[in-house]
């Protein structure tokens, strides 16, 4: 299960990365090719800009605390299995030293 | 795409992408910057030769302007409190006492004089001058049409 959802996290991961790196430079291009030929005024170039990018750091946001929280769970869990697994090796180790003490 | 293109190619995309995002950050700080600029910044309007005696009204504009803009419509009104008239200033006959900029696109400090005739019927009187003044301004990439007021101008007509 864990292993599922991490997979689909580093693909969204990665499907940040390349919004990030492609949008903003396909946006100023796109849109002052689209201002300087007067197909579209610059005002609403400006307000779909700022749409989109009101729209993006809401979802990023909302993205990277279900991320986050995700992460944490997994983490506390895998300490406390860790932790588990710690006192199952002292309590063998204990028992096997007993059986050594009764040979 | 060997590792190395791959590394090179992400590289130039994040260095890409950096660059149009300050470019769309400056761009949007400039166009609200612009969008929201007065014309005549720290400016006022007055009648310099109070009380008018000449038939001849002289007002001076002094402030600074930050973008080009071009004077496209102008109006003026004066009103009397007291009797509640009011004559409207004939800007077809205006003449320039100091600059001819006022219509122009100069930026920086303004200090336009010119002046008007007195309207018709027009008598003694204390008047308060208000002007409405529409103008295209440009600034990089930027146009807007924009509007000042100026009010409460004293006029004494003798």
């Amino acid at each position: 299960m864990d292993k599922v959802k991490n997979q689909k996290i580093q693909k969204q991961v990665e499907r940040w990365d390349l919004f990030a790196r492609l949008t903003p430079t396909l946006f100023l291009a796109t849109s002052l090719i689209l201002v300087v030929f007067d197909v579209v005024p610059l005002e609403y170039a400006f307000y779909i800009g700022l749409t989109g990018f009101a729209i993006t750091a809401v979802s990023w946001w909302w993205w990277a605390i279900f991320t986050i929280r995700y992460l944490i769970t997994v983490l506390s869990r895998a300490s406390s299995n860790l932790t588990d697994v710690n006192d199952e090796i002292k309590i063998v180790k204990k028992e096997l030293e007993d059986l050594k003490d009764e040979r | 795409m060997n590792d190395k293109t791959y590394r090179l190619v992400k590289a130039a995309t994040n260095i890409v992408s950096g660059l149009s995002m300050a470019t769309l950050i400056i761009l949007g700080v400039s166009y609200i910057g612009f969008n929201n600029a007065f014309v005549f910044n720290n400016a006022g309007i007055a009648v310099t030769n109070n009380p008018v005696d000449s038939g001849q009204v002289n007002f001076i504009l002094e402030g600074n302007r930050r973008h080009e803009c071009t004077l496209t419509r102008v109006h003026s009104d004066a009103y009397n409190d007291a009797t509640g008239e009011s004559f409207e200033f004939d800007f077809a006959r205006k003449i320039y006492l100091r600059s001819d900029d006022y219509l122009g696109s100069d930026t920086g400090i303004v200090d336009h004089q010119w002046a008007m005739p007195v309207p018709d019927g027009m008598g003694p009187g204390v008047y308060r001058v208000t002007l409405y003044s529409e103008f295209d301004c440009v600034y990089l990439l930027f146009e807007a049409s924009k509007v000042q007021m100026f009010d409460n101008i004293a006029l004494i007509i003798k």
